[in-house]
């Protein structure tokens, strides 16, 4: 299936899935007057229905898993997912707890499980991410900006 | 309708005029970092020993080190890195520093990883396995001179020199320990 890429304002549904609430509080915060994220055309909506972009926080536990699935099931194409924070990341300080399964990276291969394709995902780790860095993952996503780390490997002199 | 209600649209302009504009610019204008802000570490290659004390302390083992045949690797994920700063504190050579870097968002999570690859001395006797890089060496020789004629060696030999050296001055010849 060919997906148009986004050409106008998008609209973002956050999806808390078993996070602390520190980084649901900076996404609050880039919506909040001082960072002003609808100056973007970035909006808050209610439903994933509506929504092109998820902010998903959390190292998803397994009992918010497919209520997970279901919210980005019903999220049109194309879709797209933020994973702000360290837990969405790469798990947090929770990688290998027994009730959580650890990241947008083991999310990815169940959902390909149930064939639910995700057509980009952006990682913007923080703990909690600030604010600018969840614009500037944003404008990372939209092609905006250059991404900024490559993954390097040096040598010990 | 009252007067009242007819003069809060100007009420809300006189309350709005008196705040002015509170956004911030942030593409287009420097963000707000005090000195206290810890971003990503940097890991600097000629200072660092591969001793793995970070790696100890480190909360959710964003750093990790790993030994494959004759080298070291410390690998820092950032993507689970806390940003907590404890890996610096305890660093016995200084090597890490946290930087102000926080604009990190990547499209893969490779992209997030990084390596520094130390290799790894051999046994300056029977040329085996150490284990320890050349700085650990002489970061042990700098703290305690007296180690410096076995710290080269391998544990094994490092015994065997040290029952030949309380041999040597019981009264053993140097022939019964060659071959």
């Amino acid at each position: 299936m060919r997906v148009d890429p986004l050409k106008k304002s998008i609209w973002v549904f956050h999806l808390n899935t078993g996070s602390c609430n520190a980084c649901d509080i900076e996404i609050l915060d880039v919506l909040t007057p001082y960072f002003d994220v609808e100056r973007f055309g970035i909006k808050l909506v209610a439903s994933p229905r509506h929504a092109d972009l998820v902010l998903l926080t959390g190292p998803i536990t397994r009992k918010t898993l497919p209520k997970v699935v279901n919210a980005l099931r019903a999220v049109p194409r194309p879709r797209y997912v933020l994973a702000i924070g360290a837990c969405a990341v790469g798990g947090g300080i929770w990688y290998d707890t027994y009730s959580v399964i650890g990241g947008v990276e083991e999310l990815k291969k169940i959902l390909e499980e149930n064939g639910i394709e995700i057509d980009k995902i952006v990682y913007v780790p923080g703990c909690p991410a600030r604010p600018e860095a969840i614009i500037y993952g944003v404008a990372v996503l939209l092609g905006l900006v250059e991404q900024k780390v490559h993954g390097e490997v040096k040598i010990a002199e | 309708m009252s007067l009242k209600k007819l003069l809060k649209p100007f009420k809300l302009i006189n309350i709005a005029r008196k705040s002015g504009v509170v956004t911030v610019l942030y593409p287009y204008q420097k963000p707000l970092i005090t000195i206290e802000f810890r971003g990503k570490i940097s890991i600097d290659a000629t200072k660092c020993m591969g001793c793995g004390a970070c790696v100890n302390v480190c909360p959710p083992n964003a750093l990790t080190l790993s030994r494959r045949d004759d080298t070291i690797i410390l690998n820092y994920f950032i993507g689970r890195c806390i940003f907590c700063g404890r890996c610096a504190e305890v660093c016995p050579v200084g090597a890490i520093t946290v930087t102000h870097e926080f604009e990190l968002a990547s499209t893969s999570t490779r992209d997030l990883n990084e390596g520094l690859v130390h290799h790894v001395e051999k046994c300056s006797s029977c040329g085996g396995r150490l284990g320890t890089t050349s700085k650990m060496l002489q970061y042990v020789i700098l703290h305690s001179p007296a180690s410096e004629n076995y710290v080269h060696l391998c544990p094994d030999c490092r015994k065997k020199r040290f029952v030949q050296s309380l041999a040597m001055k019981i009264g053993a010849r140097t022939e019964d320990y060659e071959g």
